[in-house]
């Protein structure tokens, strides 16, 4: 402990100057965002080690400098001269006091005192609305009633159900019942089993989300039963616990219903009572309460992240990738030259990559919430411009993405918004008259499924009418009359170049550019759009994502030695067949589990020389929503981790790829686009039909 | 007496993270390097083992099967079992849950969390 203790007071030593020499720098200047981040860092750890060797008089002291440097780190303050002095001669006063941290010295007590006071000033003085609004939460008590029954089968999870009842009394006071079924009592009962149910009176400052945290492993499985039912302390109320039976087992629980009718007697003034004590109560004891209560707040919300440039980042993601290429290589030589020690090696070289690749990768992740926020301005705006009154709501907003591709999904985001607000949302007047709310809904919800995450748009306004787009589509020569076209694919027929239904160009959107646009800024980040609507109900728009844009879990094929990789995503299932039953076939359809299905033979379509091929070929059936096509190659090698990089800008436009890769042995291996390569073959498949 | 918790992880820093979160806060800790060790460890252990922290995806045997191993046999039908996961095993964990184990954890986490959550199937 004692080296420790000396370990911890260099540490301190370090941190000082790390903050003074910051501190410095920012006299000169103040907005330099890394540096409030930097002194905040320090300060934090500094807070965190104190705590840990004992010196809660040190952390706490640095918490509150550290408060203040959180919000000017949020920008809710300014980084005044005055911080700056305080924060230098709190540093002084740390150095002298972080030997001694009980401060038997009473002239240094009583500075630390005034200097604590000195900052705690600072921090009300700049503060608005927040801190308080904060801690009055905090005091504010909720009576809860619980009821929980266990499956009876909970033993078998390993679960203890006693521990969470004691997790729950520990969030506040309370009463407890227990419930005994008959199971329990009977002859035949199984004692594996549990038959036991319990319900509370909890009284709380917390508010639902710890109580629900409580039961997290068992919710599924047990019956749970969660609701508020007085904003006051019942438990201190006479009115009250006089109506409760006794705390034993031989009681038997009072019911919710029973519960409420007690409560419904209590006089309001009891109730009015209960609440000013309380507030009463707190004041007087505040000091030692309240900052208890500031500090574990803090402690949980303070900000342990720190900020990076994302330049950093994209550097840091290219470097991963690149580590990933040169460990390939590595991997292939060792393969290849049978050195048990270079394996050894290659292999761990492999799983640290991939580590170091997962780590950056979620580093690159940020959640969808920050794009979600900024449409509410947007829709709040452009609805009062079009005198359509309009509610926006949010879901998933914590499923997290590359950082890219929430970058460019604003626009097509945007674009579909307004295409809602616009076309979809009727009039008040409209809605009005169809029975509808008066206020339409837009919502925009993300969630994950599979290797993906969809993005949906959906708004109640009045739907696309699919017969609509089917003549205008006809009139424009998109398609034609005799063509039999499912709904899906007559939506579809929106994202066509040149094709808008609106009747008069709006300023907000209506132009005729766009939905094609949406589409493409969407392929681009590989990624797909549908749409669902029903006339007069409304429309949701869906867009699936990849999760990330680097790197791709894929397969590795090959046609003679040319390679290429395939998403694993969209694959379905792989075959083996013989060549010839692609070559007696005209339509470029094969069979495959009694379902003709387009095909599409790589050595055909890249020109690969077509003298000897081999006997026996692969199929990769791929998979688009409902669209299925098979992809003819030579063999298949295996799964790959393939890092995407950009093909050239001459070949952009091609129809096949969306990236190549860098193989193990420095070869190039193009990526497929499952959805560009359907795309493609089913418009081939219409023309030709 | 200290409660016996044994760590099953392939990943060396993950053991001793958790390992010395757990042995501060009092606890003995036992290692196990995948599913097949790790019930190697508990069975040496007989029936002191309170708590098994498993990792799910592991050379050898995964921690599903070390899951569905551990609740075959009779002395170990009720000891909690918490699985270690991230963020994007959502199946897996309902699959664990099947199998028997207690909860999970999803990485990353700190030791704060990791002690609570610890107390919270254990007591």
């Amino acid at each position: 402990m004692e080296n420790l203790h000396s370990v911890y007071l260099e540490e301190a030593e370090d941190l000082f100057s790390k903050i003074e020499e910051s501190l410095l720098l920012l006299e000169k200047s103040p907005d330099d965002s890394s540096l409030i981040a930097e002194v905040f860092r320090s300060m934090h750890t500094l807070k965190g080690s104190s705590s840990m060797y004992g010196s809660n008089k040190v952390a706490d002291f640095v918490h509150n400098l550290e408060t203040i440097y959180d919000r000017v780190r949020g920008h809710e303050i300014d980084l005044t001269q005055p911080i700056i002095d305080a924060t230098f001669k709190s540093l002084d006063h740390l150095k002298k006091i972080v030997q001694s941290p009980d401060i038997p010295d009473p002239i240094d007590a009583k500075y630390h005192e005034k200097l604590t006071a000195d900052i705690i000033g600072l921090l009300d003085e700049y503060s608005s609305g927040a801190t308080p609004a904060r801690r009055e939460a905090g005091s504010i008590k909720n009576t809860y009633h619980i009821s929980f029954s266990p499956n009876k089968n909970i033993f078998s999870n390993g679960t203890n159900p006693l521990l969470l009842v004691d997790e729950l009394r520990d969030l506040g006071s309370s009463r407890v019942y227990t419930n005994i079924n008959k199971g329990l009592i009977s002859k035949n009962a199984d004692p594996k089993e549990c038959h036991t149910s319990w319900s509370l009176i909890l009284v709380t400052e917390e508010d639902e989300n710890p109580i629900k945290d409580v039961f997290i492993f068992v919710e599924e499985t047990s019956k749970i039963l969660i609701e508020k039912i007085a904003d006051v302390d019942l438990l201190i109320l006479p009115e009250f616990t006089s109506k409760l039976p006794p705390n034993d087992l031989n009681s038997k629980a009072p019911t919710l219903k029973e519960i409420k009718k007690w409560i419904s007697a209590i006089p309001q003034d009891a109730i009015d009572r209960v609440a000013d004590q309380l507030i009463v109560s707190d004041d007087l004891e505040d000091g030692e309460k309240d900052e208890k209560l500031q500090r574990s707040h803090s402690q949980e919300e303070a900000i342990t992240s720190i900020r990076v440039s994302s330049d950093k980042l994209d550097e840091l993601m290219n470097q991963v990738s690149e580590l990933v290429t040169t460990q390939a290589g590595l991997s292939l030589y060792a393969e290849n030259n049978f050195d048990p020690v270079l394996n050894a090696i290659a292999d761990n070289v492999e799983k640290l990559s991939r580590q170091l690749r997962d780590i950056a990768f979620e580093m690159t992740l940020i959640q969808i919430s920050n794009l979600f926020r900024r449409f509410n301005r947007v829709t709040r705006d452009i609805s009062t411009q079009l005198g359509k009154s309009v509610k926006f709501l949010t879901e998933g907003g914590e499923t997290e993405l590359d950082k890219k591709i929430i970058d460019s999904l604003a626009d097509p985001l945007m674009h579909l918004i307004r295409n809602s607000l616009d076309h979809g949302i009727e009039s008040r007047e409209e809605r009005i008259k169809l029975g509808k709310p008066e206020k339409g809904t837009i919502k925009l919800s993300s969630y994950y499924s599979g290797a993906k995450v969809y993005i949906q748009i959906e708004d109640d306004g009045r739907g696309i009418d699919a017969q609509k787009i089917r003549e205008k589509a006809i009139s424009n020569r998109l398609i034609s009359k005799d063509d039999d076209l499912s709904e899906r694919e007559i939506y579809d027929l929106i994202f066509m170049p040149g094709f808008s239904l609106a009747k008069s160009v709006t300023d907000i959107s209506g132009r005729g550019v766009g939905m094609d646009v949406v589409k493409k800024n969407i392929l681009d980040i590989r990624g797909d759009i549908s749409v669902e609507s029903k006339i007069g109900e409304g429309t949701k728009i869906i867009l699936g994502l990849p999760l990330t844009l680097s790197v791709i879990d894929g397969l590795l094929v090959k046609v003679e030695s040319t390679s290429f990789v395939v998403p694993l995503v969209d694959i379905k299932k792989c075959f083996e067949i013989k060549r010839e039953e692609l070559s007696n076939d005209f339509n470029e359809l094969i069979t495959l589990e009694d379902n003709k299905i387009p095909y599409l033979d790589l050595r055909k379509e890249f020109l690969i020389k077509d003298e000897n091929p081999p006997e026996k070929a692969s199929i990769i059936l791929l998979e688009n929503e409902e669209n299925k096509i098979a992809v003819c190659v030579d063999s298949i090698v295996g799964e790959y981790q393939a890092v995407l990089k950009p093909v050239g800008k001459y070949y952009r436009n091609q129809e096949f790829v969306s990236g190549a890769t860098i193989l193990g042995d420095g070869s190039i291996a193009l990526v497929l686009d499952a959805y560009k390569i359907i795309a493609r073959k089913i418009v081939k498949q219409k023309k030709s039909a | 007496m200290k409660k016996n918790i044994l760590i099953v992880d392939d990943s060396e820093s993950i053991r001793e993270l958790v390992g010395n979160s757990l042995e501060n806060a009092g606890y003995h800790v036992l290692k196990g390097i995948n599913g097949k060790d790790g019930i190697e460890v508990l069975k040496s252990f007989e029936d002191t083992v309170s708590l098994i922290i498993t990792d799910l995806f592991m050379p050898e045997m995964d921690g599903i099967d070390l899951i569905k191993e551990v609740r075959k046999d009779s002395t170990y039908k009720f000891v909690p079992i918490l699985m270690l996961t991230t963020e994007s095993q959502a199946e897996k964990k309902l699959e664990g849950k099947k199998a028997g184990a207690t909860g999970w954890m999803v990485k990353p986490f700190e030791e704060g969390k990791l002690l609570r959550i610890v107390k919270k199937v254990i007591g």
